[in-house]
């Protein structure tokens, strides 16, 4: 009794910040129908202004006011007011990268407004986390055990009596659990959504100034992570249940704790699992619970209307004569290009660029999943990394040749895609992209730390391919051949939009009832897009490492999978170039911005993608489209205004 | 058995609504019948479940003899079911002729991923031509080049017609084919109609509320009221009967 109140009493802290966190998904998802993946971040945020306060001396009361009662609902406020309301009515994938911009931009944009570098030992909110204040049955009580408990049950009471007798409480609740009656019966959604905004974000920071201690130094991953656990306890409530999402968030922190006392320490499997549970349990819910099921194939988006069709692509509008001079134009700077880069480009920027294609590979995946067929992942980084190992590891143990490695490398990870799409793929947008998060995820903490696989932080090496007589550890040959991969893979991107299943792809994205009614099978097609993009991916990944010469888990974690949707939607999702210059603008700010900022402003990256996602939001089509556009809306009225001439 | 579709026993609640209440018709090949009955009748659920957009609670549904059971839509479709909906189902960002396109590939049944990645998933000049064909029949080529978005709802409804027809199916389900055209376009609608079904055997079932577009195609019709079947036979014996009537005067008080 002693051991298991012992193992579990730490769960406590993590289960109340996973229960406020999941709640306040709820909340906000069934008000507003966003799924608001940046809670962790803003978690972070109070946290980081509640540090910075204390350490500059205020009294504690102070900062909490400051950082939490008032920056936690400004902050989600502000979101919704200045994103979230825009979106509402766009689809999953547009909440979704605007979540995504969210995540990534509000720990960087807090970074450097405090750049203090390493913050160790977090402070506690009111009890000192290394003060036992009772024994329970011979358990000692911690500090921070003690005031998330009692503030976490305070403020449950508060939201009951809050749900119970006020009006806008009352209103919250019946939103959440039936959002369509509420809208029906004459309520100001607007201001319900504005409130829950408000209360969520509150809970956020609350949680995160909560937790801060629990871990050695203040990271916004350690906070961002959070987050799943949080998806899976507002899963367990089938996303509607404030109750049961409060009861999921609480078992799993309490579960994960009990694990890692009960596992044999030492092993990947037990060190991996405990950090893993709320990825395991996410996808189990996702896949097993058939209530979640229905209701996310049934509502997906409480308030989403009917998804407005994609604008044609400028291509399409664009007459023969100038077409065939665009393409004509595209040749010759790709061929200017290649010819500098084998010529006059020193060889670092010969690296730079290998590495930008590299990740156009990857990039390129996302334009057949996403912008083709309209689905979601939220782990090519992860096939990359499959793609990767793979490839290594045969190079390693079987002597195998990093192309034919390749090779390998694109069926193991299309293998994996299929896998893992098909399963996940009935239930729709959201619940794809939960649960390729999950599985990417679950590969960060279980599968690449295994030395078979990426063998964690060390990593493994990749050598360089070599074909025949021409070895490629030479940086300008190997950049020739990653521009020849990079070619093919945009061959089998432009036949598959060209073919049959680009077609039945169209048509399912257009309808999907009606693609069926004419004989399409839309789980095979967009298993088959999803498998094929995952080859993609791993292609990339492999010719990524190779050109490293190696790769660790760290290089193919899952929040580089969340950078990449972010990326590639501003870019352009719809067209191949927009991958490659996804590719290009991501490798290449990166090293304008490592190479000449201090450390306080490296963020300004993320701070860039971030707002690039807030742009694609808006608007769509990506930036690659919007100047094609201009440029053809320019040529165009020149042509009228020569005609007019003539 | 006799008819290309069965339908027997059918039954479907919707909560405490109940749609369909042991619904038993027949469609004989090559025979078009018409469905009427006031709105709510459970006309558009009986297709579903027909085409499989739904599962019925009770009964079976038989097609070409087989039975359907849980039968995806796909699966139907490519035995031989084509249909329209009553809400317009159309491919958002395609062009009209591209609707046919997709379908017309279905109906050869041979895309497959390899032959993409070969360069050979393009349209066919036969394909093209069957596609010009059907365009011609239905009155559309004028439009054939435009983003579906810019149709009026009754060419979007010729579209959803053209892109079940193009397939070939031997039963055509079509639910208010004439909701949103003009007199004139709903004549042509019939003629088109019977111009097919005197070229080549097509079972129809037509869910109308234009009783002249019933006479002009069904030989006889099945009056639903109520999620039951009320009355079947000849259209105009059928509206002599008081039930009917009854049905219809409801539904207009
Ligand atoms: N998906 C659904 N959920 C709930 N009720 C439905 C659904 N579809 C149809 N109904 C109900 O079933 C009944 C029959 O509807 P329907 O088949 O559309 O009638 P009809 O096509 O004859 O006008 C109506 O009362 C309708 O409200
Ligand atoms: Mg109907």
């Amino acid at each position: 009794m002693t051991e298991f109140l012992s193992f579990a009493t730490p769960g406590l802290p993590y289960g109340c910040v996973f229960a406020l966190l999941g709640i306040g998904l709820v909340l906000t998802y069934q008000t507003s129908g966003v799924f608001n993946l940046a809670f962790g971040a803003q978690a972070y945020a109070s946290a980081l202004v509640f540090y910075e306060c204390v350490a500059h001396g205020w009294p504690k009361p102070a900062a909490f006011v400051v950082s939490v009662v008032v920056l936690a609902p400004v902050l989600g406020l502000l979101m919704d007011r200045g994103l979230y309301r825009f979106v509402r009515t766009k689809p999953v994938l547009v909440k979704l990268v605007a979540a995504l911009g969210m995540l990534i931009a509000i720990p960087a944009v807090f970074e450097i407004v405090f750049p203090a570098g390493n913050l160790y030992s977090p402070p506690s909110l009111f009890l000192s986390p290394s003060v036992v204040y009772f024994h329970i049955v011979g358990d000692p009580i911690n500090g921070i055990e003690l005031s998330t408990v009692v503030l976490t049950l305070l403020v449950v009471l508060l939201l009951s009596v809050m749900f119970h007798f006020t009006q806008i409480g009352l209103r919250m609740r019946a939103m959440a659990e039936s959002p369509r009656m509420v809208e029906l019966a004459g309520v100001d959604a607007d201001s319900v959504g504005m409130a829950s905004w408000m209360l969520s974000s509150l809970l956020a920071g609350l949680a995160g100034v909560m937790l801060a201690p629990v871990f050695g130094d203040l990271q916004a991953l350690n906070f961002t992570t959070l987050l799943v656990a949080a998806i899976a306890a507002a899963a367990a409530g089938s996303l509607s249940s404030l109750p049961y999402t409060f009861l999921g968030g609480l078992l799993l922190g309490i579960v994960g704790e009990l694990l890692s006392g009960y596992l044999p320490s030492g092993q990947v499997l037990s060190s991996g699992l405990r950090p893993g549970l709320p990825f395991v349990v996410l996808l189990l819910l996702l896949l097993f619970l058939p209530g979640l099921r229905r209701r996310w194939t049934k509502v997906n988006d409480p308030l989403a209307g009917v998804d407005p069709p994609p604008a044609p692509l400028v291509s399409a509008s664009r007459d023969r004569s100038l077409r065939r001079r665009s393409r004509i134009g595209a040749g010759a700077l790709v061929a200017l290009f290649v010819v500098s880069s084998l010529t006059w480009v020193s060889p670092s920027w010969v690296f730079n660029l290998s590495q930008a294609l590299a990740l156009a590979i990857i990039f390129l995946s996302l334009v057949l999943l996403t912008g083709m067929s309209g689905q979601i992942s939220l782990c090519q980084a992860t096939f990359a990394g499959v793609g990767a190992f793979t490839a290594g590891q045969l190079a390693a143990h079987f002597n195998v040749s990093v192309l034919a490695g390749i090779v390998v490398a694109a069926v193991v990870a299309g293998a994996i895609g299929a896998l893992v799409a098909l399963p996940a793929l009935r239930l729709g947008g959201l619940a794809l992209a939960l649960a390729t998060l999950a599985f990417g995820l679950l590969a960060d903490n279980i599968g690449f730390q295994y030395s078979w696989s990426g063998n964690g932080q060390s990593g493994i090496s990749i050598p360089r391919p070599s074909l025949g007589p021409i070895n490629f550890s030479d940086g300008r040959a190997y950049f020739c051949l990653i521009v020849v991969i990079l070619a093919i893979c945009i061959l089998v991107v432009s036949a598959i939009r060209r073919g049959t299943t680009g077609r039945q792809l169209a048509a399912l994205r257009g309808s999907e009832l009606a693609a069926a009614s004419i004989g399409i099978n839309p789980t095979r097609a967009k298993v088959l897009v999803f498998s094929v993009s995952a080859a993609i991916a791993g292609v990339g990944g492999a010719v990524y490492g190779s050109l490293e010469l190696g790769a660790s888990a760290n290089d193919f974690n899952t929040l580089l999978s969340l950078v990449f949707v972010v990326v590639v939607a501003t870019v352009g999702v719809y067209t191949v170039d927009g991958a490659v210059g996804a590719g290009l603008a991501y490798v290449v700010l990166n090293v304008a911005l490592s190479g000449n900022l201090t450390l306080r402003w490296s963020n300004l990256l993320e701070v860039i993608f971030g707002l690039g996602a807030v742009v694609y939001a808006l608007h769509p089509e990506g930036a690659v489209e919007y100047v094609k556009r201009l440029t053809l809306e320019r040529f165009t009225r020149r042509g009228i205004e020569t005609e007019v001439l003539a | 058995m006799s008819g290309l579709l069965e339908v027997a026993g059918v039954s479907k609640r919707f909560g405490g609504v109940s749609a369909l209440n042991d619904v038993s018709l027949e469609v004989a090949e090559a025979e078009a019948v018409g469905l009427i009955g006031p709105n709510g009748a459970g006309k558009t659920t009986l297709f579903d479940c027909v085409s499989g957009v739904t599962v019925p609670d009770r009964g079976d549904v038989f097609f070409g003899g087989r039975r359907l059971g849980r039968a995806p839509i796909y699966k139907r479709a490519r035995l031989g079911m084509g249909r329209t909906f009553q809400r317009l189902e159309l491919f958002a960002g395609l062009t009209v002729r591209e609707h046919l396109e997709v379908s017309e590939r279905e109906r050869r049944a041979d895309g497959r991923l390899w032959k993409d990645l070969l360069g050979r998933g393009g349209i066919r000049l036969e394909e093209s031509e069957r596609v010009d064909e059907t365009l011609k029949e239905l009155g559309l080529e004028s439009v054939a080049g435009s983003p579906i978005e810019a149709l009026s709802l009754g060419q979007g409804r010729l579209v959803e017609l053209g892109r079940a027809l193009i397939r070939e199916p031997s039963l055509l389900l079509l639910d208010e084919p004439s909701s949103g055209l003009d007199s004139r376009e709903t004549a042509a609608l019939a003629s088109v109609l019977n111009e097919l079904r005197a070229r080549r055997p097509i079972s129809v079932l037509l869910v109308e509320h234009d009783l002249e577009l019933v006479h002009a195609v069904a030989e006889r019709v099945v009056v639903l009221d109520f999620g039951r079947v009320v009355s079947s036979g000849p259209l105009a014996a059928v509206l002599q009967e008081p039930a009917v009537q009854e049905a219809y005067l409801g539904a207009t008080l």
